[in-house]
């Protein structure tokens, strides 16, 4: 391993080809397609109906909770990352660290749960 | 892999700290699982959780001073004997909350909850030995305390009170950060013993680079010990805080931060001359102890005095220190004294033995008066006041001493007691404090901290006046009654008197708490 | 130049455009897009200083959750087109000084440093060994940083309550 870049070249095919694919279709299908543009179909569509007022409203701060919560979650699967890799040598003393650590998110999570604050309405 | 091995033994220093989360947890599940309506049973959890790892932490107290798990923590009496005052301050803060929450409707389980979890970040801050640890124990002490600020969303006050401190907190503790990692970098280690063993060279090599990491470490702990000039939060966050969580900040979040401060600084300079950090402590003792009292002058409102009069009392404790840090009690202890690594039971150099009697002793008597004091407030708070802007105004105390003898003599105990008038705890405090400096060399600072705390009397002395020899106004209000609360302002009215006569087995306890580890 | 090299310049200059982008866009979300790709770049040079895990990290914590986060404070602020009224006021003339200062002071340092030529990739390598890697950052952390990893997790909890509390208890 002579490089810190060698194992990022899959990383770097998938990268490649997922650009290419999101160019290339558009691309492609504007060149494919017939077009017969017309007043109605370049009007904005939103499910049917006419178009009222701007598309930037303000969200309801419920949103802001869940996204909280979600990083607090997601620094967590940061902090699973490396145990897993390192599962099979860290053995069974590698395991209760981890117990112990997921067990205290786990309170977390039923606290949140019974509270409401992962529930939509209300 | 190296799988460590640890025992019970490892755990002993944290044990304190487990009881507090566990109570913490069983608090936030009770809250969501259980749905009465009666909730005062979780204020009798929180405060019999606290006493009970009080009671463990004064069991470790007597435990020789050792490295644990791993050395990123300590387990010496310093730290344990904080954890005490901590825990106690907790209780009284949580009985205090039942009677202040009951009468807002506002009882949660999450109240107690984060109360708890900020004395379990407190108390793990005080013994750690790592700056890692030490940046997660005091953002655990900070997040809780940030979100109790907050708690009491209703008015603007709390909004305010709750985003500035958060800022504020956030900021101060990237400085403590960056400073930690200025002198990782200079170092190449985080733990305290290691650094400390590294910093001559490092010094010798790059001087500014390691005065640049002391100093942000230091305005880190200033701010959160609200030392002038860092102490420009102290006021609005004090006065927009719930009044039991005020009383819980001014006492436990600044008493952790103290033992924190010192322990780092104590490894820190262990092969450099203290005189740097002694020069910045005894700087910033002199501006709290004169700002603070100062500032507490022109207050009328009652809640931002006892904030400006916390900043003052942070002066004092950093007089103390300074103490520790003075060349004299350097030199008095060169054999197995404060800046080598092996501390001796009975070998203690007696000035810095002294010093630290002096900060806990005084850490005691500040945490049961503020606690009072702050209560007190509390309980003359209405609900439908929260939006006036004279709450806490002076003219609210006026005639207490008519309608409710009780309340003002227990009153007028606190502010002697913050004016260190005898015969509170108030005034052995400073007696002990002072004159530990004074036994440092510290004589100019000593009279400066006395004449300062001169003013502060005056401060004191008019809300004793109010109560004692002014009318009342016809819309006076009538304390609210709950038991909880008056429980708590006895206990603390009784501490403040029955110290300051008799601190006898306090102080033998105190005593062997000279034995820290690390010194 | 070897190929580190050309990716170093392709990330390097990619990440200044992109925070460039951050604060000069005129539409909100275009900033935190912008903000999102710097973060990638960063990533990469993370890695060309095989720092795998800071990589990885950056990834999945910055360019995921925060920025879920950022953009969710941009859709609660009610965004209307047109951007902020553009001022020429002190704070303005400080900013300005200030970046200057830490700019020249920036400069100053790279000036000084002695030149790393001798380093090359191939012997980074050897020098760090697995230092960085996921696997060994496991190894020490969940056996050598057993307690402060473990309080971690008691900093997550005190920050869910936290935040709950402050967000969605009804008081």
């Amino acid at each position: 391993m002579e490089s810190p870049l060698t194992p990022y070249v899959p990383v770097a095919i998938v990268l490649f080809l997922a650009g290419a694919m999101a160019a290339a279709i558009p691309f492609i299908a504007g060149l494919l397609g017939p077009r017969s543009p017309s007043a109605v179909k370049s009007e904005i569509f939103e499910g049917g109906n006419p178009p009222i007022g701007s598309a930037r409203q303000r969200f309801a701060v419920k949103f802001y909770v869940v996204a909280l919560l979600f990083i607090v979650f997601d620094v967590e699967a940061v902090f699973l990352y490396p145990w897993a890799v390192n599962f099979q040598q860290l053995g069974w003393f590698g395991y209760a660290t981890m117990a112990v650590f997921a067990a205290t998110l786990v309170v977390a999570l039923v606290y949140v749960w019974k509270k409401g604050a992962l529930s939509w309405e209300s | 892999m190296n799988i460590p091995h640890l025992t019970f033994q490892d755990l002993l220093p944290v044990a304190p700290a487990g009881v507090l989360v566990v109570g913490a947890i069983v608090l936030l599940l009770s809250e969501v699982f259980l749905s009465t309506a009666q909730r005062t049973y979780q204020a009798v959890i929180g405060t019999l959780t606290a006493l009970l790892a009080g009671a463990v932490a004064m069991n470790n107290a007597f435990e020789p001073a050792r490295a644990a798990l791993q050395g990123y923590v300590v387990l010496d009496p310093f730290s344990q004997w904080m954890t005490v005052l901590v825990c106690l301050g907790t209780a009284l803060a949580s009985l205090l909350s039942a009677g202040f929450l009951n009468h807002r409707n506002a009882e949660r389980g999450e109240f107690y909850a984060l109360i708890l979890f900020s004395a379990a970040g407190m108390s793990l801050l005080a013994m750690s030995a790592e700056f890692i640890t030490l940046f997660i124990n005091l953002e655990v002490l900070s997040i809780s305390t940030y979100a109790l600020t907050a708690f009491l969303r209703r008015g603007p006050r709390p909004a305010e009170a709750g985003f500035k401190y958060f800022i504020l907190g956030a900021f101060s503790a990237s400085l403590l950060l960056y400073g930690a990692a200025l002198l990782y970098g200079a170092t190449g280690s985080t733990r305290f013993l290691d650094v400390g063993l590294a910093l001559p060279q490092a010094f010798a090599q790059q001087p500014g680079l390691v005065y640049a990491g002391f100093g942000l470490v230091l305005a880190g702990f200033a701010f959160k010990v609200a030392a002038v000039p860092f102490h420009m939060w102290t006021p609005d966050v004090y006065e927009g805080a719930p009044t039991p969580v005020t009383a819980l900040m001014s006492a436990g979040v600044k008493a952790a931060a103290v033992v924190a401060l010192v322990r780092t600084f104590l490894f820190l300079v262990k092969g450099l001359s203290p005189e740097v950090p002694f020069i910045a402590f005894s700087a910033l003792a002199l501006l709290s102890m004169v700002g603070g009292n100062l500032l507490a002058l022109p207050q009328r409102n009652v809640k931002r005095m006892l904030a400006y009069s916390s900043i003052a009392h942070a002066g004092y404790l950093l007089l103390g220190v300074a103490a520790l840090f003075a060349p004299a009690t350097a030199k008095g202890s060169d054999a197995v004294g404060l800046f080598t690594a092996t501390p001796l039971l009975g070998s203690m150099p007696n000035v810095a033995a002294s010093v630290y009697k002096g900060l806990l002793f005084y850490l005691l008597g500040y945490t049961v008066t503020a606690l009072g004091a702050f209560g007190t407030i509390a309980a003359l708070e209405r609900r439908e006041d929260e939006t006036r802007s004279n709450t806490w105004d002076l003219e609210r105390f006026a005639g207490l001493a008519q309608r409710k003898p009780g309340w003002a003599a227990a009153m007028a105990a606190f502010m002697l007691s913050l004016g260190g008038v005898p015969p509170t705890v108030g005034f052995l405090g400073k007696l002990y404090l002072f004159g530990a400096a004074v036994d440092a060399g510290l004589l100019g600072l000593a009279v400066a901290g006395v004449l300062a705390s001169v003013a502060g009397v005056y401060v004191y002395l008019r809300v004793v006046v109010y109560m004692y020899m002014r009318p009342a106004p016809a819309d006076a209000p009538a304390p609210f009654r709950h038991w909880t609360t008056e429980v708590a302002l006895i206990a603390s009215a009784v501490a403040v008197v029955a110290l300051g006569v008799l601190p006898g087995p306090v102080t033998e306890w105190f005593s062997r708490a000279g034995m820290v580890f690390g010194s | 130049m070897s190929a580190e090299q050309v990716l170093f310049w392709v990330f390097a200059v990619a990440t200044v455009v992109a925070a460039g982008g951050v604060i000069l866009a005129r539409n909100p979300i275009a900033c935190a897009m912008s903000l999102v790709a710097t973060f990638f770049f960063l990533a990469g040079i993370y890695v060309l200083l095989w720092a795998h895990t800071i990589a990885a990290v950056q990834v999945l914590v910055y360019a995921g959750a925060i920025m879920v986060l950022f953009l969710f404070v941009l859709m609660l602020m009610s965004l209307s087109d047109q951007g902020p009224v553009m001022t020429f006021s002190a704070w303005r003339i400080a900013g300005v000084v200030a970046v200057v200062t830490v700019l020249a002071a920036l400069v100053l340092v790279f000036r000084r440093l002695p030149a790393q030529e001798s380093l090359a990739w191939s012997g980074d390598a050897a020098r760090l060994g697995d230092f960085g890697t996921i696997k060994h950052l496991g190894a020490v952390m969940y056996t050598q940083w057993l307690f402060p990893f473990e309080a971690v997790s008691l900093l997550l909890l005190v920050a869910i309550v936290g935040a709950v509390v402050v967000a969605k208890a009804r008081v």
